[in-house]
């Protein structure tokens, strides 16, 4: 029988450093099997425990869009051993890969409606595949609108990308650092309130909220209080996800367990959910 | 269905012949504790336990188990197909935890039939396997499985349910299977009237010894009202999160998955955990959803008593008292329960 333990081995393509600090890391994964990379489909959202065999396994949302076909994409903060020895790794190093696991955000919703895209920090992984696939069907969406936030202009991930967005006409990106620093002529100030200043009509929009759990917990009430009704905010939650499949108890909030039932959840979903942030 | 009697006398001739085909497990000794243990014959069975320390659980979903192997040729899954296990003197609260686990570990209460969420090391051995079971003639002071669905001679789980009649054990087919194996083996007798009459009574008896239980109807929803309310600080208070409560638990299933290695060859290892430790929601960024003993000692007791019975229609508990008997500090949940009630219409 089928088997969700045993990760698919995966190559290292390419590896390119996000910050000065080099403390993220952007990888791309090409499957070394070819029928393993023909049967793996995914929607922006879902996630997948990428493995160092002898070290561990960690949960990464997955970067990549599905419409790019080439690669899968994960983007490595450096804080624990995993994400040690995934920094270590070089191009041609084989991991191991589980997944796709969780659901993904309503895409099929999506069309023809206006999206709100609001992120932070490094957790803009899934937003990108959530973006890039939305602007390689553009015309099936109306407005895109997009709000990323970061503690400083170093924390940005995908900054060559985001050049090009910025300047993109179908797209209204803005970007926003915590504290003015000298030569940034962006927005400053924390997500929510810039959320407050430059979010689109409620009308016809669906919203997204993926980032640190206080930027998640302090951004849905201004989305709320914009007229945003529940059935039309999503978020996507973390845990410290183990198995992936619902049985290893780590990420078992109420009766739900993110890494089955989410992690992509409505706020209406939520507000039945203790202990979500 | 049928009766039958086997003398205690032919027990071992019994063992012997359920070994054809079956892996035997049984209570027996483990470093001086009680559990689940394969057998070989009846003299290594412990028959004095009413509850063994450690539950049946580790039969099927044992403390530590290889998922698979790795070296440099690559990932090799641990074997999951077994010969076939057959459990003898499992009481009734540990077979009932069977169903109640095979829920989560079998299928996946969103999507029941796909594959991609059912455990196939669990599975294969739980599937395959045959359960006798041993009705309780003397419940202890801690059980309470009569507070949630079960009952000293409950048969939920069984395949075939056994009463100690004192020179003679009460064989009774509870499951196809059950009826199966009842044809097959030849040790016994068909039982008379008298055994049934006795079993009959000692199985009233045995009703009559339990402790009648609190009111238990809304219980979920209590808890769930009650998630935000200083109760679960009280409640915590003495808690020294040692998990003893999970590990003897017939029914708590979180576990860890941890690599064991050197150089290129290794194995990753599924080993139980527990939702006590302060580790088991500390993400690597220092980040702790759970980092308070009250809002773990609420996790354990919402999951078995509100998250568990949204998700299946029954508590993840089986009454068998162990985590009353093995806590340090002598929290006992069934005092928790009862505490829960009052709470909610006194003080709330």
């Amino acid at each position: 029988m089928a088997n969700s333990y045993i990760p698919l081995q995966m190559k290292v393509q390419r590896i390119e450093a996000e910050d000065p600090d080099r403390t993220l890391r952007t990888y791309d994964l090409t499957f070394v099997n070819e029928s393993e990379k023909e049967a793996f489909k995914y929607l922006p959202g879902q996630f997948c425990e990428i493995s160092i065999l002898g070290k561990g396994e960690s949960p990464f949302g997955i970067a990549s869009s599905p419409t790019e076909p080439d690669y899968l994409r994960f983007t490595v903060n450096r804080t624990g051993s995993v994400t040690s020895d995934i920094h270590y790794l070089r191009n041609g190093d084989i991991v191991g890969m589980r997944g796709p696991l969780g659901n993904w955000y309503p895409v099929d919703d999506m069309k023809g409606m206006n999206v709100l895209i609001v992120g932070g920090g490094f957790a803009f992984t899934t937003l990108r595949s959530l973006l890039i696939y939305l602007l390689d069907s553009r015309d099936d969406y109306k407005d895109i609108t997009v709000i990323y936030g970061a503690r400083n202009p170093d924390l940005f991930i995908y900054k060559d990308e985001i050049a090009i967005w910025k300047q993109r006409d179908d797209i209204q990106f803005h970007l926003t650092i915590d504290k003015p620093v000298d030569g940034w002529n962006e927005k400053t100030g924390f997500v929510p309130t810039v959320t407050q200043e430059v979010a689109p009509s409620p009308e016809d929009t669906l919203a997204i909220v993926c980032g640190p759990p206080v930027m998640i917990k302090y951004t849905l009430p201004v989305l709320t209080e914009l007229g945003f009704p529940d059935e039309r905010i999503f978020t996507s939650l973390e845990r410290r996800m183990k198995c992936g499949i619902g049985k290893c108890g780590r990420c078992n909030i109420g009766s739900k367990y993110i890494c089955i039932d989410g992690p992509v959840f409505s706020m209406a979903e939520l507000k039945n959910i203790p202990e979500a942030f | 269905m049928k009766m039958v009697r086997l003398d205690k006398q032919k027990f071992n001739d019994f063992i012997r012949e359920l070994s054809v085909e079956y892996s035997v497990y049984a209570p027996g000794k483990v470093s001086g504790k009680t559990g689940f243990i394969p057998v070989e014959s009846g003299d290594e069975i412990d028959f004095t336990s009413t509850v063994t320390d450690m539950s049946a659980k580790s039969i099927f979903f044992p403390h530590s188990e290889v998922l698979f192997e790795y070296d440099e040729d690559g990932i090799r899954a641990a074997q999951t197909s077994h010969r076939p296990i057959a459990v003898w003197g499992m009481r009734s609260c540990d077979a009932r935890s069977l169903v109640m686990l095979d829920r989560v570990f079998g299928s996946a209460v969103q999507m029941p039939e796909d594959e991609k969420f059912q455990d196939p090391y669990w599975k294969e051995k739980y599937n395959t396997s045959l359960i006798f079971g041993c009705a309780c003639n003397e419940p202890l002071s801690t059980c309470f499985c009569n507070w949630f669905g079960g009952g000293p001679y409950n048969n939920d789980g069984m395949d075939v349910s056994v009463v100690d009649a004192g020179d003679v054990y009460l064989m009774e087919p509870v499951s196809e299977k059950g009826t199966d194996i009842i044809g097959k083996l030849s040790c016994y007798k068909d039982a008379a009237e008298e055994d049934k009459a006795l079993a009959a009574k000692l199985a009233s008896d045995a009703d009559s010894m339990m402790i009648a239980p609190p009111d238990t109807d809304g219980l979920g929803e209590r808890l769930t009202a009650l998630f935000d309310e200083a109760v679960w600080e009280e409640i915590s208070a003495k808690c020294v999160n040692c998990g003893a409560c999970t590990f003897s638990c017939p029914t708590c299933h979180c576990f860890d998955m941890q690599d064991e290695g050197k150089g290129s060859r290794g194995k990753r290892v599924r080993i139980w955990d527990s939702c006590m430790f302060p580790i088991f929601t500390m993400e690597a960024s220092g980040h702790n959803p759970r980092a308070l003993s009250s809002a773990r000692v609420r996790q354990r007791v919402m999951h078995k008593y509100s998250y568990y019975p949204e998700n299946y229609g029954e508590t993840l508990c089986t009454g068998c008292g162990r985590c009353v008997m093995v806590c340090p500090v002598n929290l006992d949940i069934r005092e928790v329960l009862k505490r829960i009630n009052v709470y909610n219409e006194q003080e709330k």
